[in-house]
């Protein structure tokens, strides 16, 4: 790969932060989409900014996503395209996930152009809360240091933390000291490039290797991370006790980006039903739970949205009832995204995997599991 | 508490090949197993992973989805997307280990009624080798 070397003036948001400004001046853009800090000053939020003096001390790489991006798009898109070039600045894991809302047709891109850098992770959001000061140090040293130990879960597990397919990529990794890679990865990011009279045929040896060496360590955090995570959650009582103290608020499912639905099955009518039924139900059982639908609820939208879920924390970062709600989806995301061959986010073309088929396709799943599971087992060793 | 265990099983089987077929094994008296309570829908395709959650949640001890053979639906495609939901559910049901044997997928034509007799049977037998599921008592699901 190659792209072009920016050179990095004070810190990296100002930098960035210039380079905006520019493309206002240069016309490359007319709007703007990142956070900026609340003037409470302990979360962030998106803007859409058209003046530009609004660019300062804005955040375009914030400690924590208090409201997913993908969200951001779809709110100013939902009733049609934008009509001028409007650059936004997101994390890998909301653009990608707003790659899987323009799959669902919950979005239109044209005229947006995605700009994307090489994430480190961030902060809990109920952490962040408790000390803004601190945690903007805490933060800031991770950054620096690449070190994910105080940065989300999912965070430390992130093996998609780089180049997503967006129009413009910051490569922070295998720089020089006080110089950042910016990398085209369309034609729409070669144009910016060439209207700044960047030069973008640096070869990108340096960051590929250690984009590389990162995902590696990710993937044995992974590994073992869900590991550890499976003797919470396997078995119906390992998972019911992790996940008994959901007290069904919805809060997940409504933050998450993929969970489009205008209205949610389980919040629907659909989903209501006859106190008779509750009554048999107990009189079966002895007892039932009241509302009964915890394990139906995640179980169900799993099933809904599994293959698009982009592992981006956002549901955990909303359980007021700490449940690692998103670790859980990661493992049943990788599960069912590995068979199915799909990542959710890599390419806009892709289809959606429960729109597509092959006809002469995964026939080894159609017999009894117990044959079925011998055979994957053994064709994986 | 009954001690004895008969379990329950529930098909859902697409009405223009499955239930066809099942229809068939019935007139020709073929014998098939009384655990199995079918459900028939107009395609596989219609079968919405939540319908197989939902019985597995009530505590139902096997779920059989069934359909026309690959390129016979008669909605063209149908039993393919039903083939990719029933492993995004099998995949779900083993990542938390619960247990993802008592669900299974089965192409059974109008004509076949002797090949629905051979797979309702075979996996009544197995979901009784199994045994009773586990979160038909559970009350705080
Ligand atoms: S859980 Fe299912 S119905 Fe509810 S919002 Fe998510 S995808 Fe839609
Ligand atoms: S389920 Fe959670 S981790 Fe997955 S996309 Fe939705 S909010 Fe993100
Ligand atoms: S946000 Fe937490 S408590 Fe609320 S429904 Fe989701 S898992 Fe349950
Ligand atoms: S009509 Fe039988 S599977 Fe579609």
């Amino acid at each position: 790969m190659r792209g072009s070397v920016l050179p990095i003036e004070n810190n990296l948001e100002e930098t960035i932060l210039n380079f905006i400004k520019e493309a206002f001046d240069k016309k490359c853009i007319e709007a703007v989409i990142l956070p900026k800090r609340i003037p409470s000053g302990d979360s962030f939020a998106y803007l859409l900014i058209k003046d530009k003096s609004i660019l300062e001390g804005a955040s375009p790489f914030p400690p924590v996503i208090p409201v997913q991006g993908a969200k951001a798009i779809s709110s100013l898109t939902r009733q049609g395209s934008v009509k001028k070039k409007i650059l936004a600045i997101m994390h890998p894991c909301e653009i990608r996930a707003t790659i899987e809302l323009f799959k669902l047709k919950q979005t239109t891109l044209n005229n947006l152009i995605f700009m994307s850098y090489d994430c480190p992770g961030v902060l809990p959001l109920s952490d962040y809360l408790e000390n803004p000061d601190e945690n903007d140090q805490t933060f800031l040293a991770a950054q620096q240091k690449w070190d994910s130990k105080d940065m989300r879960p999912v965070c430390k597990i992130c093996t998609e933390f780089s180049a997503p397919a967006s129009d413009l990529h910051i490569g922070q990794l295998g720089t020089d000291e006080g110089k950042i890679f910016l990398i085209p990865n369309s034609s729409v990011g070669k144009e910016f490039l060439n209207a700044f009279g960047l030069n973008s045929d640096v070869p990108l040896d340096e960051w590929e290797a250690e984009v590389e060496k990162l995902k590696k360590e990710r993937e044995n955090n992974k590994k073992d991370a869900q590991e550890k995570l499976k003797t919470k959650v396997e078995g119906p009582e390992n998972l019911l006790e992790t996940l008994s103290s959901c007290i069904t608020c919805h809060n997940c499912m409504r933050v998450c980006p993929v969970c489009y639905c205008r209205q949610c099955y389980f919040d629907s009518d659909a989903f209501k039903f006859p106190p008779d039924n509750f009554i048999s139900k107990s009189e079966k059982k002895g007892s039932i739970r009241l509302p009964s639908d915890t394990l139906i609820f995640h179980l169900g939208r799993m099933s809904h949205m599994i293959h698009s879920c982009v592992s981006c924390g956002t549901c955990e970062d909303a359980c007021p009832m700490d449940i690692p709600i998103a670790q859980i989806f990661n493992l049943v995301a990788d599960k069912t995204q590995q068979v199915l061959d799909y990542k959710p986010g890599r390419n806009i073309e892709e289809p959606l995997p429960t729109v597509t088929y092959q006809e002469e396709e995964l026939q080894e799943f159609e017999k009894p599991y117990s044959e079925t599971y011998i055979k994957v087992e053994e064709t994986n060793v | 508490m009954n001690d004895e265990y008969t379990p329950r099983i529930v098909g859902f089987l697409c009405n223009w090949c499955s239930y066809t077929g099942a229809d068939l094994a019935g007139v020709s008296r073929l014998k098939v197993p009384p655990s199995l309570r079918i459900i028939r829908v107009m395609c596989s395709g219609r079968i919405d992973p939540l319908f197989v959650l939902k019985a597995f949640l009530k505590g139902i001890d096997g779920v059989m989805m069934m359909g026309c053979h690959p390129g016979e639906c008669h909605y063209q495609k149908g039993n393919y997307n039903a083939r990719r939901r029933f492993i995004l559910l099998q995949k779900i049901l083993e990542a938390f280990d619960l247990e993802p044997e008592r669900l299974g997928i089965w192409w059974v034509s109008a004509s076949e009624a002797t090949k629905y007799a051979k797979v309702t049977t075979e996996f009544a037998k197995e979901i009784e080798k199994i045994g009773p599921s586990p979160v038909a008592n559970e009350i705080f699901l």
